[in-house]
């Protein structure tokens, strides 16, 4: 008896273990997956935090993710700049004659601001030109223009009137605005001086890249046309479909199979055959609205010709109509009884509980419209419509060599669909799986 | 009770649409009316362009449509008409010689003698025919479209193949009982969801030859700098450089795909395998556990239990992947265009990543030839719905539909 129990242990353990090890490797192969799953982000985010010198030095971990650079900065500083009228201004600009100038010494920049100062072959200690103009003369308070110039070279300029604490600090060469170099604010101006503040501006500091992109890759401008592209495509998807959907699923009329094998078919057409003919559509109604309206631009570089074509996709439908089906008559017809027609059936009954579908249609739709890339390419030439997809795809070729530029521009462009997803990831993930299923 | 009894309402007891057979019209009237925004759009920009895209077609088209010339477009691009009939003839011939063979079953056995014969006689006709007419089309037809339907091919057999085997690996690791599968679910999505330029220029940096992460690993590997792949500006094919490497002669024509395809065929992997993986769970999840209990019970182990319950039950997800695999391979645009174009041109290096879709929109946008972007893109349908016929002929039998 006593064998025996001990036999049928030794073999649980022996399970047990086994069992173990298979566990672990599971979890081993699951993490080399990830890993391989991931490292493009950690490359993505690791190159937008590196400075172009790290980047081409191969520095593997960039200054920029270490304390080193927020922590060891000179103390907040106040310079007194004297103004004092100019007499000989012999600066690259001939256009303008400033009235006043000034100093700025400059001992000291962060390792980005250096390394762009470099490339412009300009080095420490620099002296920021501060030219001012007044075009009113009636005092300091009111030079509307200024002009910064290192080393004769224009800097900056504002064409604005100074307004105190305003002044982010002199542009570095080419860069825009370079606050986060150190920072400048000038909190006390008077005719003969200005006093200017020094400081360190840490986010600024830390997010460098991300904001020369998005400046001059123009971001701003491609994240609001991407998200109003997105949005009216989804808002003419749910639209069209939900409708389409309905009669598909729930009402009786002549041609039915015809307009549903129609909608089958749709599915089939390979989007490389109908480009080249939506685009001459496209260019059709341009010239069509331009020469009946008077409208420029009515539809190529706006967001008609973005979003419109895409307002009614089959998959859609198809998604939507195999769920009202599923909907049991008895409901519609007590609510018939009610009085309840299928207008009111569709939006008050049929729309609350089908939020899982259409939710899954708003994530592939949302996906979808974000993505498009070759579709704007071709009926956007200009930035106005232009998103940011295309906008990216241009900066990759504009900032060509410098890769921390171009991935914290991807990183920007990432950001909105990643959000997206984290938030609902579930019905993401299920939605994706239910279409693969349907096939 | 009182809603029972109470009257239809007013609207629906006057005129024409009075009484039940009102009723029915009103009902198709909503119908249409609820189906008239999509069908309108569905027509505008999906169904009338297909005829519109035809008529393009046949006419030379540069920007403003030109003269009319029938097929012309189609027979640049696959040469003399004879070619053609050759190609084509012979190709439904083999199909039709496949489809006879495989109607044979044993009760047939009168006429299985002679269907066979008729089989083995369009076989060799077929075959006859594909010998004369192919080298001649190569050699008359339009050497780009050729050449871009072998790159299209060699990115399909890379990419393919692999997605489904990894992905189907990893949805049955995900599958056994295993902790935090969210979070694992949501790490091997991440490639899918994230937006395929900005993803691609990430890869491209990763790529890239001086600086990149995979060349800067081979380094630290101690692979000497002259040595160091050149990825996506490599167009030697990866016959020939492994050849190169153990100091063999390759023949050109098993140079295989350029390197840079390779790195694009890489990428195109990394993306889908976490989507494909989605997709094979739920299948996973369809399949009823007391299959596996019975098996189990009747002694077969966790191989078994894969190779006869598993894979054949998820062949239906496996024949859908492998389908939207190939046809999103000759659709792909977006990541080679980003990969492989930008500042640079179409195709780089060397054309050997031009795909069909990249040459069709070489020909639309770079050369505006309209008339010839849209034969070719005619063309490629064709490729892709044999393409189509070809996988449903060959899964038959082999997909369980339960």
């Amino acid at each position: 008896m006593v064998s025996t129990t001990a036999t049928a242990e030794s073999e649980t353990r022996k399970y047990r273990i086994r069992r173990g090890i298979v566990q672990g490797l599971l979890y081993l192969v699951l993490t080399l997956g990830a890993v391989v799953a991931i490292f493009p982000f950690a490359w993505m985010l690791l190159t937008a935090s590196k400075t172009y010198g790290e980047h081409s030095q191969k520095t593997f971990w960039p200054a920029g993710l270490t304390t080193r650079p927020y922590t060891n900065l000179s103390p907040v500083q106040e310079i007194v700049v004297d103004m004092h009228p100019t007499d000989a201004w012999h600066g690259s600009i001939a256009s303008f004659s400033p009235l006043m100038e000034g100093l700025i010494p400059v001992n000291e920049v962060s390792r980005l601001v250096a390394e762009r100062l470099e490339k412009k072959d300009l080095a420490l200690p620099l002296n920021v030109l501060i030219l001012a103009l007044d075009t009113t003369n009636d005092g300091i308070q009111n030079y509307d223009r200024f002009v910064l110039t290192v080393d004769s070279r224009l800097a900056e300029q504002f064409t604005t009137r100074i307004k105190l604490g305003q002044w982010g600090g002199p542009d570095y060469a080419g860069a825009p605005r370079g606050r986060w170099g150190p920072h400048f604010r000038v909190i006390e101006a008077s005719p003969d001086q200005l006093v200017v503040k020094r400081g360190w501006n840490v986010w600024y500091m830390f997010f460098g890249n991300y904001i020369i992109a998005w400046r001059e890759a123009n971001f701003a401008l491609y994240t609001r046309n991407s998200a109003i592209i997105t949005l009216l495509t989804i808002a003419g998807v749910v639209v069209t479909g939900t409708l389409a959907a309905y009669a598909f699923a729930r009402m009786q009329f002549p041609g039915k199979g015809l307009l549903f094998t129609a909608y089958l078919a749709t599915y089939m057409i390979p989007w490389t055959v109908i480009m080249i003919p939506d685009y001459l559509i496209i260019v059709g109604l341009e010239n069509f609205f331009k020469e009946t309206f008077g409208m420029t631009n009515a539809w190529y570089n706006n967001w008609t010709a973005l979003t419109i074509p895409f307002m009614v996709n089959a998959f859609t439908v198809f998604l939507l109509r195999q769920f009202f089906a599923q909907i049991p008559n008895e409901l519609f017809d007590a609510a018939l009884i009610d009085g309840c027609g299928h207008l009111r059936f569709l939006t008050q009954i049929v729309l609350p509980i089908s939020r899982a579908p259409l939710m899954t249609v708003v994530i592939l739709n949302g996906i979808w419209a974000w993505n498009s890339l070759q579709w704007p390419l071709i009926v956007t030439n200009t930035a106005d419509w232009r998103p940011i997809t295309v906008g990216l795809s241009s900066f990759i070729t504009e900032a060509s060599a410098e890769t921390q530029l171009i991935m914290a521009g991807s990183v920007i462009t990432t950001i909105p669909i990643l959000v997206l997803y984290f938030f609902t990831q579930k019905q993401f993930t299920e939605g994706i799986a239910t279409t693969g299923l349907k096939g | 009770m009182a809603t029972i009894e109470q009257p239809v309402t007013p609207a629906s007891n006057r005129g024409l649409f009075a009484g039940r057979r009102g009723r029915r019209i009103r009902e198709a009237l909503q119908a249409y009316l609820f189906l008239l925004p999509g069908t309108l759009l569905l027509l505008a920009f999906n169904l009338l362009p297909v005829g519109y895209a035809f008529y393009i077609s046949v006419h030379k088209w540069r920007i403003q449509r030109g003269d009319f010339i029938g097929l012309g477009n189609y027979l640049k691009a696959l040469g003399a008409p004879m070619d053609v009939v050759w190609v084509v003839g012979g190709l439904s011939l083999l199909a039709g010689a496949w489809m006879i063979w495989r109607s044979i079953k044993p009760e047939t056995s009168g006429r299985g003698f002679l269907l066979r014969g008729l089989a083995a006689l369009m076989l060799i006709i077929g075959g006859l025919a594909l010998v004369l007419g192919f080298p001649d089309m190569l050699a008359n037809g339009d050497e780009d479209l050729f050449r871009s339907l072998l790159i299209t091919f060699f990115y399909s057999l890379g990419t393919v193949p692999l997605q489904i085997v990894l992905s189907f690996l990893l949805a049955n690791i995900l599958f056994q009982d295993i902790h935090g599968k969210t979070t694992w679910r949501i790490l091997y999505f991440l490639p899918y969801v994230t937006v395929t330029v900005a993803s691609a220029a990430v890869w491209t940096s990763i790529f890239e030859p001086r600086r990149g992460l995979i060349n800067l690993a081979l380094a630290m590997l101690g692979v000497t700098e002259e040595n160091l792949p050149q990825w996506l500006f490599e167009a030697t094919g990866i016959g020939t450089l492994i050849g190169q490497w153990l100091g063999l002669e390759v023949p050109a024509w098993a140079g295989g795909p350029s390197l840079a395809l390779v790195a694009v065929i890489i990428y195109n992997i990394w993306v889908f395998v976490g989507y494909n993986a989605v997709i094979y769970l739920a299948g996973l999840g369809a399949v009823p556990r007391e299959l596996y209990e019975a098996a189990r019970i009747d002694g077969a182990n966790r191989w078994e239990l894969l190779r006869h319950i598993t894979i054949p039950l998820v062949s239906p997800t496996t024949y859908f992947l492998t389908m939207m695999g190939v046809l999103g391979t000759f659709k792909a645009f977006n990541h080679i265009y980003v990969m492989t174009k930008v500042g640079r041109t179409l195709g780089f290096p060397q054309g050997t990543t031009m795909t069909s879709s990249i040459l069709i929109f070489k020909h639309f946008w770079e050369r505006n030839q309209f008339g010839y972007a849209s034969a070719l893109a005619f063309v490629l349908t064709g490729v892709m719905l044999s393409l189509t016929w070809i996988q449903n002929r060959v899964s038959e039998g082999r997909v369980f539909y339960g």
